[in-house]
């Protein structure tokens, strides 16, 4: 059992999120949600995560400028970062690679299960 | 009787008269000496040798002027026929005598003058019809509304039209004598394709080459696409090498790029509901663990029907994104094996999803190929897909990887309905169909389109086997990977890239 792991969900469509979140809650992670890029670092400066999962275009902070201010912070090196987003253009996912994402998924190419395999593996 | 006997009669009649005081002044002269009187002599000479003698002298002088005029008559004629030709009028039967033998000088020199004039008039009637028909040509090229033009052995222009002119913004005289590519440079993503081909194609006969929506740079800096067509004309009497006609196909073209650019809007629009679709459909499969057979099958066909939608949807975009220019593929080294068998995971499913088998054949050693993992995914999913669309149920779709050489090739292969011989040439276009008709409803007609494009441009082929009733066979190529394949795979940066994105590889971390 997964059990201890945490994760923090940081997307604005809470559809979505809930979506991708309920499989996760069932295998026994402990998922918070954030809902803008803001809300995301001080819930990441409160709590410690295993994983956050990111999305990109958010009200406020974007998602890459979530994801460079916190690997600018050494506390978060052992935190896995996630970018799950719509944007499928090679250009931002080579930016996720630059900026030292731990993986970037397209949401409209992965099913729930499919992420909680990933997250599984990720975490283990 | 005749007029030059006449002539000579009268010149013999004048001779001898003037012969008479010659033949008196001799008589008189032989009287006088056999009479041997000095006086009479004297006296004679002065009373009636010198006026006889006199009266001798005015016929010879007559007589040698006659001459004179007689001789040199002819030649003055004949030298008045002969500058009138070189001042460049004609003769006509007065203009030389008729008799004798300049007569005769004169005569041939009237039947060369009428020669010359015969040839000179059939000349110019000639070069008459020569440029009443060019005049006619260029009446019709200028009329046309696609431009012309024609270019020497050296891919100068030499012959613009003025729907040419119009189309390039440039005048007929500023075109004439330049090279094509300065005036007219017709571009296929930037290269110079039709001034390419006639360098390779020049001399050969008749051989007539065909581009659609090359982009032409107009003298003002904005761009036209045009439909152009170029043939080859060796050995023209007008020295023209190549024959270039361009259609302005502008309008039709920016129409298809608001099409695709709609399309593209619309598939992007259409991914987040269907995320969501997706994504309860799947929570739906896991968390129902009690399902009648009869739910189950319901519950399939939904998923089935959005992965279907998903597909579609991504080939919308990815059209959009290949007629933009705008997929980069990054080959890499793929673990091919245990690729393919992480990909058919998926494809197994969706071939059970909708009653038919997917399956995987495997040689003994797989070797790691050079390819875009997206690219490379999306390839074997559009095949696989399109032999599921088109075979009956309880069919077969088998892929299956064969090495020739450094080139891995990649089958697809069902037991379908298979294609009509008259489909194939046109099997890999964009938005084509086979069976429009009859399946309406069956695929995009993108999916191969899209499938040439990736291969293309991972430089491989792609082709097609096939038999009306017994199956198709679809198989591309991609390069080995150039490191010898090792048990290394697990340890590539980036182990899942392609399948749903990429995760890093933590065991290199």
């Amino acid at each position: 059992m997964a059990g201890s792991k945490t994760i923090l969900f940081v997307e604005d469509d809470r559809p979505i999120s809930e979506m991708y979140a309920r499989l996760l809650i069932k295998a026994g992670f402990e998922v918070d949600f954030a809902y803008d890029g803001l809300e995301a670092l001080a819930k990441s400066a409160t709590k410690s995560y295993d994983l956050i999962l990111l999305d990109i275009m958010m009200p406020g902070k974007s998602g890459i400028e979530v994801l460079h201010e916190l690997r600018k912070n050494p506390g978060f090196n052992a935190t896995r970062i996630i970018i799950l987003t719509n944007l499928a253009q090679d250009k931002t996912s080579q930016e996720a690679i630059r900026s030292q994402a731990d993986g970037y998924l397209v949401k409209a190419d992965i099913i729930p299960s499919q992420l909680m395999a990933v997250v599984k593996e990720i975490l283990s | 009787m005749q007029p030059t006997a006449f002539k000579r009669q009268t010149l013999a009649l004048f001779f001898i008269v003037s012969l008479i005081p010659a033949l008196v002044v001799a008589a008189v002269w032989y009287l006088q000496t056999s009479s041997s009187n000095t006086a009479v002599l004297i006296v004679s000479f002065k009373s009636f040798i010198l006026p006889v003698m006199l009266l001798g002298i005015i016929p010879a002088v007559l007589l040698s002027f006659i001459f004179a005029e007689l001789l040199t008559r002819p030649i003055r004629t004949i030298h008045d026929a002969v500058s009138k030709l070189a001042d460049g009028n004609f003769l006509h039967a007065g203009d030389t005598d008729q008799e004798g033998e300049f007569g005769e000088i004169g005569l041939s020199l009237i039947q060369l003058s009428r020669v010359l004039e015969q040839t000179l008039s059939e000349t110019k009637s000639q070069s008459d019809l020569v440029a009443a028909e060019r005049n006619k040509l260029r009446g019709v090229l200028n009329s046309m509304t696609d431009g012309v033009f024609a270019l020497d052995a050296a891919g100068r222009i030499i012959l613009f039209n003025h729907a040419a002119a119009k189309l390039t913004g440039r005048t007929i005289a500023e075109a004439g004598g330049q090279l094509a590519e300065k005036v007219i440079p017709l571009r296929q993503k930037g290269e110079l394709v039709m001034t390419r081909w006639l360098a390779t194609e020049r001399g050969a006969d008749h051989k007539v080459g065909q581009w659609d929506g090359l982009e032409l740079y107009r003298a003002d800096g904005s761009s036209l696409y045009v439909n152009v067509q170029a043939v080859v004309l060796p050995h023209d009497p007008n020295g023209i090498d190549a024959l270039i006609t361009f259609h302005d196909v502008t309008a039709g073209h920016e129409l298809e790029e608001m099409k695709v650019d709609f399309v593209a809007l619309a598939a992007h629009e259409l991914r987040t509901p269907l995320t969501e679709v997706r994504g309860y459909l799947d929570i739906l499969r896991h968390d129902l663990k009690r399902l009648t057979k009869d739910e189950t099958s319901l519950l399939n066909h939904a998923v089935s029907s959005a992965e279907q939608l998903g597909g579609l949807i991504n080939n919308l975009l990815s059209v959009a994104r290949i007629e933009h220019g705008e997929i980069n593929y990054l080959p890499e080294i793929i673990n091919y094996r245990a690729f393919l068998i992480e990909l058919m995971a998926a494809l197994e499913d969706r071939g059970r999803l909708t009653g038919r088998k997917v399956s995987l054949k495997l040689p003994a050693q797989v070797p790691n190929i050079l390819a875009d993992t997206v690219g490379l995914r999306e390839i074997i999913r559009n095949l696989v897909d399109n032999g599921l669309i088109h075979t009956a149920p309880g069919g077969h779709v088998v892929v299956s990887v064969e090495q020739t050489g450094s080139l891995i090739t990649t089958h697809v292969s069902d037991d379908g309905e298979g294609i009509p011989p008259g489909a194939i040439n046109k099997l890999f276009t964009k938005f084509y169909r086979v069976n429009e008709l009859t399946n309406p409803t069956r695929g995009t007609g993108l999916g191969l389109f899209i499938c040439r494009q990736i291969v293309e441009a991972h430089g491989g082929t792609i082709s097609v086997i096939t038999a009306v009733g017994k199956g198709t066979t679809f198989s591309f190529t991609m390069p080995q990977a150039p490191i010898a394949p090792s048990d290394k795979a697990g340890h590539n940066k980036i182990t899942t890239r392609g399948a749903h994105g990429w995760i890093k590889d933590h065991s290199v971390r």
